[in-house]
């Protein structure tokens, strides 16, 4: 059989997947490049052509800055404490002791949980009349009264790290357990033997074998914490003034509280634009550590 | 005081035995090889020398001192893995420090001894490559040189050269027997290679089901094997075995019209009748060319040229026999030949114990 049948079958095979790929989304990013550059509203007419104008203004405003900022801080902070606490269950999961087995099997419940099941659990938590955390820090004399966590300015984005640590640790602790897992049992003898203690043991031993797979579930989980939307939406909708807004309730805000889609378009493609910029610096790190790595 | 004794070591893995009651005592400067097929016991008594595993009961002690329960790192010994166990991220320098390094050894003198290592085993070239840019032989002078380096009381090998192809097996061979005759230190030895235990050991334990077999040095367990099972499993090709029955001063070959004159000092263990199983080292066949030796008329069904020798393959009634002939023996498929030998090659087994006589 030739090559090039070869290719133009494996074309072929591919093209109805191709089709329904420029359908839902080559052609809504194409129309939301088109809309970005008009003053259209959410109803009514396609506007009119404003060149640059909604990129300028979104950049320029201090909404956009501030959400930038919250939006980091949220990407930064609950990513770098699933990564910590994720590897601390792996390590522990990873040794033996009796119902290891069930314990795996229950820390995988948060990540299977839908974001909205979950958001919900985390608000009845909070809640600052009748929420757990209020009765159990009261009882344990760490606050005097109950407190709006996710009312307060100043704790909301900290619960809603929380939150979101708590849904998403286990998948870096199952990617971490794999990894672990695949470390071979010889070497980790040989450290035993060559006197290494349990920090030694970790820093020269099983983070090299760790290191290659933790990056993926960095870059995955950055990515994800960046466009953050649900878990946000559904506890604090970006409030307590605004201090949980992060850049897709912006979009969302942008383009259908205030149904200004053009702008709305301009900012959701800066945020692709961001995410594409952070996919592509992770991808060629992933790719170094492949590499370097074992 | 000996090197490394081993106690009546026993190792329980729920309800199955692994290891039945080992007793080994070592002198320093010996090379002891624990020999046997996957599953008899070795690599765990190993490990529990290493402190990799627990003995269930029984003591290990090294240098008089018992080390049960003592962390590997404080037991004075350095291991060698068939997986070579190299760190992927450390560089071959690191690699072969590293045992110092964790014990706060001051960096020049790390320095110093991970030259000298190196040095022995010819690896300075290759001090600042990773493991990763090394080949199997290389990796497996690194992990030596990391044992070398700390200078252990016993070094432990646990078949360091499994995953190494069968030309650099031998050169690695070579060069462990040399390191070892020039540093004259006390090694346990993990294989299931026989070649590889006769030609490095100074004694060989022969282990089967958690038992060891037969411990000697290398000639009683090739010349005088104890037991059945270490008549086959050392020597390739293994040693005949052919069933035969007394018949006062002679041996019948069952299932042959042919018998052999049973040795003067076997007379006395054997009764008139007793059936006993002969063992032959192919090697000590050779074919007849006077009437004077002992010998056993076959019929040649397959030869085989290895290079040094002929491997043929005879059958004699209904029992088959092989035989290393030298080259240019004249030996042909179908061809009824006899195959002599010396009376003080032949060896008799019980086929109930299995035990020799």
């Amino acid at each position: 059989m030739s090559s090039t049948w070869m290719t133009t079958r494996a074309w072929l095979l591919m093209l109805p997947l191709l089709v329904v790929m420029v359908a839902v989304i080559g052609w809504p990013l194409v129309d939301t490049v088109g809309l970005s550059f008009t003053d259209a509203k959410l109803v009514g007419t396609g506007g009119n052509y404003v060149g640059f104008d909604n990129y300028a203004n979104m950049l320029s405003s201090s909404n956009f800055s501030r959400t930038l900022v919250t939006t980091t801080l949220f990407a930064v902070i609950s990513v770098a404490a699933e990564m910590v606490i994720g590897v601390l269950a792996a390590l522990l999961l990873n040794q033996q002791f009796h119902g290891r087995a069930v314990l795996r099997a229950l820390m995988i419940l948060p990540w299977a949980l839908p974001t909205v099941v979950n958001a919900t659990l985390w608000r009845l938590i909070y809640n600052p009349e009748y929420g757990a955390l209020n009765a159990a820090l009261t009882q344990l004399n760490l606050i005097d009264a109950y407190r709006s966590w996710l009312g307060e300015p100043g704790t909301a984005l900290t619960a809603l790290i929380v939150a979101d640590c708590w849904k998403n640790f286990p998948l870096v602790a199952l990617i971490a357990l794999a990894a672990l897992q695949a470390v071979p049992r010889d070497i980790t003898a040989a450290s035993l033997v060559d006197g290494a203690g349990p920090f030694n043991r970790f820093r020269f031993v099983i983070l090299p074998y760790l290191a290659g797979p933790l990056m993926v579930a960095l870059v995955l989980r950055t990515i994800e914490a960046f466009k953050v939307f649900d878990i946000i939406w559904v506890m604090t909708r970006g409030g307590p003034a605004n201090s949980t807004r992060t850049l897709s309730i912006l979009v969302y805000q942008e383009a259908f509280s205030f149904q200004r889609a053009g702008s709305g378009a301009s900012l959701a493609l800066i945020v692709t634009l961001l995410v594409t910029v952070l996919a592509v610096a992770y991808a060629a790190l992933v790719k170094k550590t492949a590499g370097s790595a074992v | 005081m000996s090197a490394l004794e081993i106690r009546n070591v026993r190792k329980n893995y729920g309800s199955v035995e692994t290891l039945k009651g080992i007793d080994i005592a070592l002198q320093s400067g010996e090379f002891l090889v624990l020999l046997g097929s996957s599953g008899c016991g070795k690599s765990t008594l190993l490990n529990i020398i290493a402190g990799l595993a627990e003995a269930t009961s029984g003591d290990v002690l090294i240098g008089g001192r018992s080390i049960l329960g003592v962390h590997p790192k404080n037991r004075d010994i350095a291991m060698v893995f068939q997986s070579y166990a190299l760190y992927p991220n450390l560089t071959v320098r690191r690699n072969i420090g590293f045992g110092l390094e964790m014990r706060g050894v001051a960096a020049d003198e790390r320095e110093k001894a991970v030259a000298e290592a190196a040095r022995l085993l010819q690896i300075e070239a290759l001090l600042d490559r990773k493991p990763s840019q090394l080949s199997g032989g290389q990796r497996q002078r690194v992990a030596i040189g990391r044992a070398l380096v700390r200078k252990p009381q016993v070094f432990l090998f646990d078949e360091p050269l499994s995953n190494l192809d069968a030309k650099l097996r031998l050169e690695m061979r070579t060069e462990l027997k040399r390191l070892h005759q020039m540093l004259q230190t006390t090694v346990v030895y993990v294989t299931h290679d026989q070649i590889e235990a006769m030609t490095l050991a100074s004694r060989i334990a022969v282990m089967r089901d958690g038992r060891i077999e037969q411990l000697g040095t290398p000639e009683e367990i090739y010349n005088e094997p104890a037991t059945l099972y270490v008549a086959g499993f050392v020597g390739a090709p293994s040693m005949n075995m052919l069933q035969a029955t007394v018949q006062g001063t002679m041996l019948a070959i069952d299932g042959a019209k042919a018998s052999l004159p049973l040795p003067a000092h076997f007379r006395d263990m054997v009764l008139d009748g007793a059936r006993v199983v002969v063992g032959i080292r192919p090697e000590a066949l050779r074919v007849a060319a006077d009437a004077t030796a002992p010998s056993l008329p076959v019929e040649i069904e397959v030869v085989e040229l290895t290079g040094p020798e002929l491997v043929t393959t005879a059958r004699i009634g209904t029992q088959r026999l092989t035989a290393c002939l030298p080259p240019a023996s004249r030996v042909a498929k179908g061809q009824a030949a006899s195959f002599a030998f010396s009376e003080n090659a032949l060896r008799l087994f019980d086929p109930d114990t299995g035990k020799a006589l």
